[in-house]
């Protein structure tokens, strides 16, 4: 039975191979083709979650390092389950959107094989099975952001490219001088150094540090974040999924593997790993923001913003306490809803009117009405003001912060909240409040199928923040055990 | 089964004999089979062989009945073993893929010399890997040399005679420097079967410590310049990216191996690992070799011409090789030829690939490549999988090489050096991807391109496939390879 | 300096290898190339030859009567560097057609002169 925890993995691949005969044979078979097949994955998850006994397998193991191997844990689930519920709203919305984008095809082909890659990083059992999908992750998501094909997105590709790859080799510097040391990266909560004596703190404080920073490319963390805005060349539904799912993301749970199931938190206090990343996480969310604060592009002011946001995920990760990590992981799902509704107004608004700068957008609430109050929604729980699920997940990285004894980290909070509302509601001021008064307005809202999924998620974001225990109970079982 | 014993002399003579009636024959057609057909027979001979040593282990044969230190002895073991088997089967695959294309590089009346050529190279490559006796080594060395500057020369253009002549000069230096090693050992040992001067050189090590040095940094300066060893690289890039696809894919892949078998064997078979470990050339080899892998990727950036790229692109996995033998431990040494085997099926898939896009499309630089794989997405799709192993992509043997490098180098504790290995599979990428995507995406290259238009059929693409397979296998079946290379070791 | 002068055959075998490395090197004439060659060749040769020579005795061909062992030099180096020589020839004599053929292609043999053609 336990080979069956593979196919969600394996069956969008194999969709996704199948696709590239059958997506071609016309519009009706391309939607019910795409529709099902991530519909069937999610089908698949959900059944193989509820069937007891498989939660773990060795699909190749060779010797101890060189060990393919899958396992099923909560905090898998948590990340499978938001990987792809999220995928289903971009189908839909991706659907309507990349009409005008053309190569629809190609396009569709590459987006179900990352749901698959997505759904190996988050069973993968093992640093190195990790390793192998976090590698494939960029090679597949590369044409993807490559989409348009122009040069401009030839280049930032290439970027791309190079910080992912590059990221991933200095992390495999870490894992290579790992293994060395603990001979297992299997994941195992509360770290797999346990056993092992800390005699040379100064050389796993380095590791930690390669690992850290390896890995934080994908999780933008400053100064390896400059591929993400460029990123943004992408058409909406690919940069969307990768802010808030596929690519950064999948660098927090890597670090969120690499601090809590293979270092643990407390050898990363005694080699006081989390002195030097507290650094780099405050420059990541300041900076972020004050950045974000430039960009007339609506698209880039996102983008700059995830930085900041990722900033407060990785914070609550690193400050090792119980509440700031259930806040990281609240903001880890919160995040991913609300920038991805974000993300899927910006590219409504692209999609109906060929705007992407904040100037030209006065006025155009009364033109798209329900987008533009999904925006402010959205807007208004990222700042993080009750009652949505924004307000949430910062109460509890507060909560971490206080608990650390350092009253240094909710006044970065604090802050980092102002600068949040003073780039983000200029957007719904411009939008509802400027421009001339007309009389007939053209309404403007997009087809149905792209503003489902944004009502949809917004309703998700309201949701999450008036009855946010199903999920909160759910995350503190996860981490009960982690600290 | 002790019939089994007489396989490896007989795969040698095997392709000698048949190499030589080629000639004779009218229609190129039956040349090709000749060849073929011989290849394949040694083939299955090493195969053979391969399950005779992994069940009654390594043994001595006596060439001509001579008992060792007079007549010439072949020593089989697992390494050996493993080699022959590679050797066979990638010039079976790389034979098979020519058949079908030599014409358009190689003049009609030439071919049956090419494969006359081919035949003798390979035989003279088996006998390198089995001999035991060092002046024998020596004769098939420059048999090698001439051997693979004909298939270099065959093409009969410009560039090509220039970059064999420098080869051919380069080469019979580098082969003067080994035959001078052999003279200083022969000097001290009187013997020249390596096994006897393994046994002297342990009696007198102690007297002749300078001697032994002069030795042996002649044989691996020497059989450096034979196998690329990086600041005597300079004729690979002119020789491989001139030469008929084919014959890069064969000069690249095996060629250049043999050599550095050879030197393994000198140095941790004559002089043995408690001695060479004392002397100064492994470190040299050991800063040689991390020099060539970074260098060599650095030199490949800035190519124009896709053959050039992975011309340099061999100067840097041949660095990995020298980096594992210079480590000085076993782990090293076990990766260097597992490497070997590794970057040997790689290589010459890679070699294919681009060949395969030279001749189809008519044109060799990189910028006029762009678009490539609309034209010929199956060719470019297995390209890309080669690239993916060079760059390291897990489970492709590439990334075990340099996983274990890594480890063997943690082992000798040089710590550093894994920052080169890493830098060294980051520039990788850095060459290889551009090609990729150029030939996959951007508008600007795709237009004006039709899908499948230049396709290989797939007749023609099947030996490149079978090294892709081949290749991945070696990467998932690493384990078992690298226990049967230290059963060999030992 | 005393040891040089008894080691005859060795001090002037190195000498010129020593010769025929820099000719081989440092010259941009193909045929004083390979002449450099012919002569780094020979110096290994005297030098392995040297190796099996004992001055005072015999080549081993019996003349009349069998000397016994302690009569002639020993005849292994001799043999191999037979084939060392035959090896040596082919290689001059292919170099020199190489050497043939870049004039009829190039026009000159100098090797600068090449590089520089095919620069441009």
């Amino acid at each position: 039975m336990e080979p069956i925890i593979l196919i969600p993995i394996i069956l969008p691949f194999l969709l996704g191979i199948a696709g590239t005969k059958i997506l071609f044979k016309g519009e009706k078979i391309k939607t019910f083709y795409v529709i099902s097949a991530v519909t069937i994955n999610l089908l698949a998850l959900i059944g193989i979650l509820n069937i007891e006994g498989a939660k773990a397998f060795h699909l190749l193991k060779i010797n101890p390092f060189l060990d393919i191997y899958f396992k099923i844990d909560k905090l898998g689930i948590l990340f499978a389950l938001l990987a792809s519920i999220l995928w289903i709203f971009t189908t839909f919305y991706s659907l309507a959107y990349m009409k005008h984008e053309g190569k629809e095809e190609r396009f569709f082909v590459f987006f179900i094989l990352t749901l698959g890659i997505t759904l190996g990083i988050a069973f993968s059992g093992n640093l190195f099975t990790l390793y192998i999908f976090y590698e494939l992750l960029t090679l597949a998501t590369f044409p993807l952001v490559i989409h348009a094909g122009t040069k401009e997105a030839l280049y930032s590709g290439r970027k791309y490219l190079i910080y992912s790859l590059g990221g991933a080799t200095v992390a495999l510097l870490g894992m290579i001088l790992l293994f060395s040391i603990s001979n297992s990266l299997n994941f195992v909560e509360g770290g797999v150094l346990g056993t092992v004596n800390i005699d040379n703190p100064k050389l796993l404080l380095t590791i930690y540090m390669v690992m850290f920073l390896g890995f934080g490319v994908k999780a933008a963390i400053v100064p390896f974040h400059s591929w993400l805005p460029a990123a943004m060349v992408a058409p909406t539904p690919v940069s969307s999924l990768l802010h808030a799912v596929a690519v950064v993301k999948s660098g927090i749970f890597v670090l969120v593997r690499v601090c809590y199931f293979v270092f643990g938190a407390e050898t990363i206090r005694q080699i006081h790993g989390n002195i030097y990343t507290s650094v780099l996480v405050f420059i990541t969310i300041l900076l972020g923001s004050l950045l974000a604060l430039h960009q007339e592009n609506l698209k880039k002011r996102l983008a700059y913003s995830t930085i900041s946001q990722l900033g407060y995920i990785v914070l609550g990760i690193i400050l090792l306490n119980e509440n700031a990590l259930i806040g990281g992981l609240l903001h880890l799902v919160n995040h991913a809803v609300i920038k991805i509704t974000l993300f899927f107004c910006v590219g409504a608004i692209y999609f109906m009117t060929h705007k992407k700068n904040i100037n030209e957008i006065k006025g155009i609430g009364k033109q798209m009405p329900v987008t533009m109050t999904c925006f402010s929604i959205a807007s208004i729980s990222l700042i993080g003001i009750p009652p949505t699920n924004g307000f949430v997940s910062k109460w509890y990285l507060a909560l971490g912060g206080l608990t650390e004894n350092k009253i240094i980290f909710p006044i970065i909070l604090l802050l980092s909240a102002f600068l949040t509302a003073a780039y983000l509601l200029p957007i719904v001021v411009t939008a509802f409040f400027h421009g001339e008064e007309k009389k007939d307005i053209k309404k403007l809202d997009p087809p149905i199928k792209m503003l489902v999924p944004i009502i949809l998620l917004t309703g998700i974001t309201i949701f999450l923040g008036l009855f946010p225990n199903v999920l909160l109970h759910y995350i503190k079982s996860i981490v009960e055990n982690l600290v | 089964m002790t019939y089994a014993k007489n396989f490896p002399l007989l795969m040698i003579l095997i392709l000698f004999i048949s190499a030589f009636i080629m000639p004779l024959m009218k229609k190129n057609i039956f040349v090709k089979g000749l060849s073929l057909f011989t290849m394949g027979i040694s083939m299955i001979l090493s195969i053979y062989t391969w399950i005779f040593i992994t069940k009654n282990g390594a043994y001595f044969y006596r060439v001509g009945h001579w008992d060792a230190p007079w007549g010439i002895e072949f020593k089989i073991g697992m390494i050996e073993a493993i080699m022959a088997m590679l050797f066979t089967m990638v010039a079976t695959l790389i034979l098979w893929y020519s058949v079908y294309s030599v014409e358009k590089e190689v003049k009609d009346n030439k071919v049956s010399f090419y494969y006359l050529l081919v035949n003798i190279l390979l035989g003279s490559l088996l006998g390198m890997v089995f001999s035991n006796d060092l002046f024998n080594c020596f004769v098939f060395i420059e048999v090698t040399t001439l051997a693979s500057c004909g298939i270099i020369v065959v093409k009969d253009k410009k560039e090509n005679i220039a970059a064999t002549l420098k080869y051919l000069i380069l080469s019979s230096l580098g082969s003067g420097l080994v035959l001078m090693g052999i003279a200083f050992l022969y000097d001290i040992t009187g013997n020249l079967n390596m096994t006897y001067i393994h046994k002297e050189i342990m009696n007198v090590h102690a007297v002749y410590k300078n001697t032994l040095h002069i030795a042996a940094g002649l044989c691996t300066v020497g059989i450096g310049i034979k196998s690329a060893m990086f600041p005597l690289h300079v004729w690979l890039p002119d020789a491989h990216s001139s030469a008929p696809a084919s014959s890069s894919a064969i000069l690249s892949a095996l060629v250049l191996k043999a050599p550095i078998l050879l030197l393994i064997k000198i140095l941790y078979g004559v002089f043995g690992f408690e001695i060479i470990r004392e002397f100064a050339i492994l470190n040299l080899i050991l800063i040689l070799g991390t020099m060539g892998m970074i260098m060599g990727s650095v030199l490949a950036i800035k190519q124009k011409e896709i053959k050039r790229v992975i011309a340099y692109s061999s100067v840097a996995q041949v660095g990995y090789i020298f980096f594992g033998i210079g480590l000085g431990n076993k782990l090293g040494l076990t990766m260097a030829i597992f490497h070997i085997i590794g970057h040997a099926v790689t290589k010459s898939a890679l070699f294919l690939a681009a060949g395969a896009m030279i001749e189809k499309s008519g044109k060799k630089k990189l910028s006029e490549l762009k678009g490539i794989g609309k034209e010929m997405p199956y060719t470019l799709g297995l390209f890309t999988i080669g690239a993916l192993s060079m760059v390291g992509i897990p489970i492709l043997p590439g990334f075990i090489s340099k996983w274990y490098l890594s480890l063997a180098s943690i082992d000798a504790g040089e710590f550093m050096l894994i920052g080169a290995i890493l830098m060294s599979s980051l520039l990788n990428a850095l060459y290889y991807f551009p090609i990729i995507v150029n030939g996959y995406f951007g508008e600007e290259n795709l237009a004006g391109k039709i899908y499948k238009s230049n396709e290989k059929s797939i007749k023609e693409l099947l030996p490149l496939m079978m090294l892709i397979i081949g290749m991945i296998a070696i990467g998932a079946g690493s384990n078992k390879i690298m226990d049967m290379i230290r059963i060999g070791l030992i | 300096m005393e040891r040089l002068l008894t080691n005859y055959f060795e001090t002037g075998s190195m000498i010129l290898f020593g010769i025929g490395f820099v000719t081989l090197l440092l010259h941009n004439n193909l045929i004083k190339k390979i002449i450099g060659m012919n002569i780094m060749d020979t110096a290994v040769f005297l030098f392995f030859i040297a190796k099996g020579n004992i001055i005072g005795k015999e080549a081993p061909i019996i003349k009349g009567i069998h000397k016994g062992i302690e009569g002639y030099i020993n005849p292994l180096p001799t043999a191999l560097m037979l084939t060392g020589i035959v090896v040596a020839v082919s290689i001059t004599a292919f170099a020199l057609a190489l050497t043939i053929k870049i004039y009829e292609k190039y026009g000159t043999i100098e090797l600068d002169e090449i590089t520089r053609m095919r620069g441009d």
